[in-house]
């Protein structure tokens, strides 16, 4: 069962494109050498978010020093976004669904807990480890890691109270966060909500994990980001931009990519579509994601959004549904179809259309 | 298609009291604690020294994932009592779950890659970073590698997710699972929560955020209480959209966020009051402070025995339920198996599941000297025996999420 049709009436994107939204479908963006890769990895190509202005960042510094990457990046999406759909007031009603990654804390803080735990042979030592390492560290560290905190943050800084949920996410787990919202829209559970994904692949240990893997030799190129839909209700008074129709995931654990998209194809219901989205990771969904989509819809325009802006993680599909979003506003498309592909081997299906279906 | 109604088919838990649900019923029933000096490793130096493992569970279990060494039996127990069967696609999984655990070897390589001095060794990480890469196993440290190993453990096809909202993980995962399975997404759902987490690391983490008790003692509502005991452990249930032969169904579930505070609650439990009514409003009829339908005659508090979420919790428990709350009685798992974060909620829900099966409601370990700011109709000692048509679950986690499962005998 997929949720309720609902409208879209706002977004916010924070990528190597920058605070913006508008425009993403066709801005061109090269990677450039990471400064937050530098030190540990110098010379790695990535989609960096460029400097955030004093006045654009999220909170104060205060509240910035208690926030991982992610959480920064979430914070200032979800500010944005709820300003760009012109939510003000009905905190209570406004739901907020996340795919989140691992958030990884600084290394510099990490290190500085373990380096204080280590005994005379060098070895980390429980006894250490809780009275040393514990003096050496920040006490804000365990906000840094602590999963569900790239949701909490923009939630107490933008006031959002009402339904949510934090999902893990190495790609579908975003596509079930825009999924959960939209049934808490459709459903009632509140009136409106935000719906997205936030993450860093520059996370030092995160881009050794993925350079391990092979990802980094496969051509994955890293990035980071956050995006944001904002949704209400069919005639909930807002401007609509779009409307969802679909969000569904589909599990591709047993399943080769390709027979996961041929399932996708059945279940898609019989309406044109006229644009593909695709955010693939790593170069083998890449293919098979392409392949798909030759075939399927021969001569429809392909926008690659991995490609152009990076692979962050559980941030990419999200970014995907803003570019869609931005091609459906500015009039290139008028119902496109958003296939991303995770690492955890599932296959997100979104389906936005310029008109309600009627 | 209209929304079905979700039931509790089966359950599952390996706590610190037992290896399945009923032997932890029967420990819990009787007043134990599991709640003791930590063992496992050298914790004089920390901010609290006491915890409630599971016993027998180390890190050399279930291919070094202490996660799975309770959730995969918790589930083949929810599983097995389920008694159901149904098409692969039509099952789906919904895990509470947080980060697994790299080991001390690898937080001995990560300190040395970096070069072991005062100071981060960038180059000397550059390195290393390969060899400290090997030690990261992926499906250790993944919160979704739980629902994975479960999903394949019970050859389940259908929907998935990983909850990961800290101290409500596991509350919010069943009620992911019962909209699944009320929406029509999947016809049978195993849901639940873990929690692995009486380590070093988290020790560590939670100490630095000054939650956890000096005193060593898990005594939720207690005038006492000064901080909550790690615990750990994993609770599962079975919902279907088929009766069959269940007792309870889950009447209505609610979520929000206090949006206060990164670690203390809203002082007026604003969050909390809106989610126990969102629970109680989706069951039927509601109004604040008057009577839901059913009765709540037993809460499952989330009560972690911290100064300022018990006041709060018990301050918010009387503004939802009124007068109706000295009627109804109310405890909290976490004096007995302490506080098992992404497990915990779950665990809550097994408890007030037993309240509205069996009739027996658990009471508060480690409650003695009750807190006048906390005044509830609690349970003290040992389990009382009484009709329960409605039970309350709260799950309230760091951060300010919080979660509410409302649950009644079905009629």
């Amino acid at each position: 069962m997929s949720p309720r049709p609902v409208a879209v009436v706002g977004a916010a994107a924070v990528s190597a494109a920058g605070l913006c939204w508008r425009g993403l479908a066709s801005r061109t963006i090269e990677p450039a050498r990471s400064r937050e890769l530098e030190a540990s990895h110098p010379g790695t190509l990535a989609f960096e978010v460029p400097p955030i202005p004093p006045a654009a960042d999220a909170g104060d510094a205060r509240a910035r020093k208690a926030m991982s990457r992610p959480a920064r990046l979430a914070a200032i999406a979800a500010r944005e976004a709820l300003a760009d759909a012109g939510f003000r007031g009905g905190a209570e009603a406004t739901g907020y669904f996340l795919g989140v990654g691992a958030s990884g804390g600084p290394v510099s803080e990490m290190l500085a807990m373990l380096l204080g735990s280590l005994d005379a042979q060098g070895e980390v030592s429980p006894a250490r480890l809780g009275a040393e390492g514990l003096a050496a560290s920040n006490p804000l560290f365990t906000f840094h890691v602590l999963n569900n905190f790239t949701l909490c943050h923009g939630a107490i800084l933008s006031g959002i109270q009402g339904p949510n949920a934090a999902l893990f996410s190495r790609g579908g787990g975003t596509v079930t966060a825009l999924r959960e919202a939209a049934f808490a829209v459709g459903e009632g559970d509140c009136d409106r909500a935000l719906a997205g994904g936030a993450d860093t692949a520059l996370h030092p240990v995160t881009w050794s994990e993925l350079c391990r893997d092979g990802f980094a030799a496969g051509g994955l190129v890293p990035g980071e980001g956050a995006a944001l839909l904002a949704l209400e209700r069919i005639g909930g008074g807002g401007s609509p931009l779009a409307y969802l129709e679909r969000a569904s995931v589909l599990a591709g654990r047993r399943h080769s990519l390709e027979e996961v998209l041929e399932a996708a194809v059945a279940s898609e219901p019989d309406r044109p579509v006229d644009h593909l989205i695709l955010a693939p990771w790593g170069e083998a969904a890449r293919a098979a994601l392409h392949r798909f989509a030759r075939r399927a819809l021969p001569g429809a325009p392909i926008l690659d959004v991995t490609r152009r802006l990076g692979e962050s993680l559980a941030a990419t599909p999200a970014l995907a549904w803003v570019s869609a979003l931005d091609l459906l506003t500015a009039g290139s498309s008028a119902r496109a179809l958003v296939l991303s592909a995770g690492i955890d081997g599932d296959l997100g299906l979104v389906t936005l259309a310029r008109e309600p279906h009627r | 298609m209209s929304p079905r109604r979700v039931f509790v088919r089966g359950a599952g838990a390996r706590t610190a009291l037992g290896r399945t649900w009923p032997e932890s019923v029967a420990a819990l029933a009787a007043g134990a604690s599991a709640v003791g000096p930590i063992e496992g490793f050298d914790a004089r130096g920390f901010p609290c020294a006491v915890a409630a493992p599971v016993p027998g569970a180390t890190e050399g279990a279930t291919e070094g994932d202490r996660r799975l060494a309770f959730a995969l039996p918790a589930a083949r127990e929810a599983w097995a009592a389920a008694g159901l069967t149904v098409p692969p696609g039509r099952l789906g999984v919904f895990v509470g779950a947080e980060s697994g655990r790299v080991t001390f070897a690898t937080l001995v390589a990560l300190a040395r890659a970096a070069g072991g001095g005062d100071t981060f060794d960038h180059a000397s990480f550059l390195r290393e970073g390969p060899a400290l890469a090997a030690h990261l196993a992926p499906a250790r440290l993944s919160p979704a590698s739980v629902t994975s190993a479960l999903a394949a453990a019970l050859g389940a096809r259908g929907p998935v997710a990983t909850v990961s909202l800290a101290c409500a993980s596991g509350a919010a995962a069943i009620a992911e699972a019962a909209r699944a399975v009320r929406l029509g997404e999947c016809d049978v759902a195993l849901a639940g929560g873990v929690g692995a987490d009486v380590d070093a690391l988290l020790l560590a983490a939670f100490g630095l955020l000054g939650a956890l008790s000096a005193r060593g003692v898990s005594c939720p509502f207690d005038a006492r209480r000064d901080g909550f005991v790690l615990g750990e452990g994993a609770a599962m249930v079975v919902l279907s959209s088929e009766r069959g032969a269940a007792i309870a169904e889950i009447a209505g579930t609610g979520g929000s966020l206090d949006a206060h505070h990164l670690t203390a609650p809203h002082p007026g439990g604003e969050g909390a009051v809106r989610a126990m009514t969102a629970a109680l409003r989706a069951g039927g009829a509601f109004t604040l402070g008057g009577a839901p339908s059913p009765p709540v005659d037993y809460v499952q508090a989330h009560g972690t025995s911290t100064v300022a979420n018990d006041a709060v919790e018990a301050a918010a428990l009387r503004r939802v339920l009124g007068a109706d709350l000295e009627r109804a009685r109310v405890s909290s798992v976490k004096g007995a198996l302490g506080h098992a974060i992404a497990g915990a909620g779950a665990l809550g829900f097994l408890c007030a599941l037993e309240a509205v099966e069996h009739g027996l409601v658990l009471p508060t370990a480690g409650l003695r000297e009750p807190d006048r700011g906390c005044e509830l109709p609690h349970v003290l000692g040992s389990a009382e025996t009484r009709v329960v048509r409605g039970a309350l679950v709260n799950a309230f986690a760091f951060g300010g999420a919080n979660v509410s499962l409302f649950l009644r005998r079905a009629a």
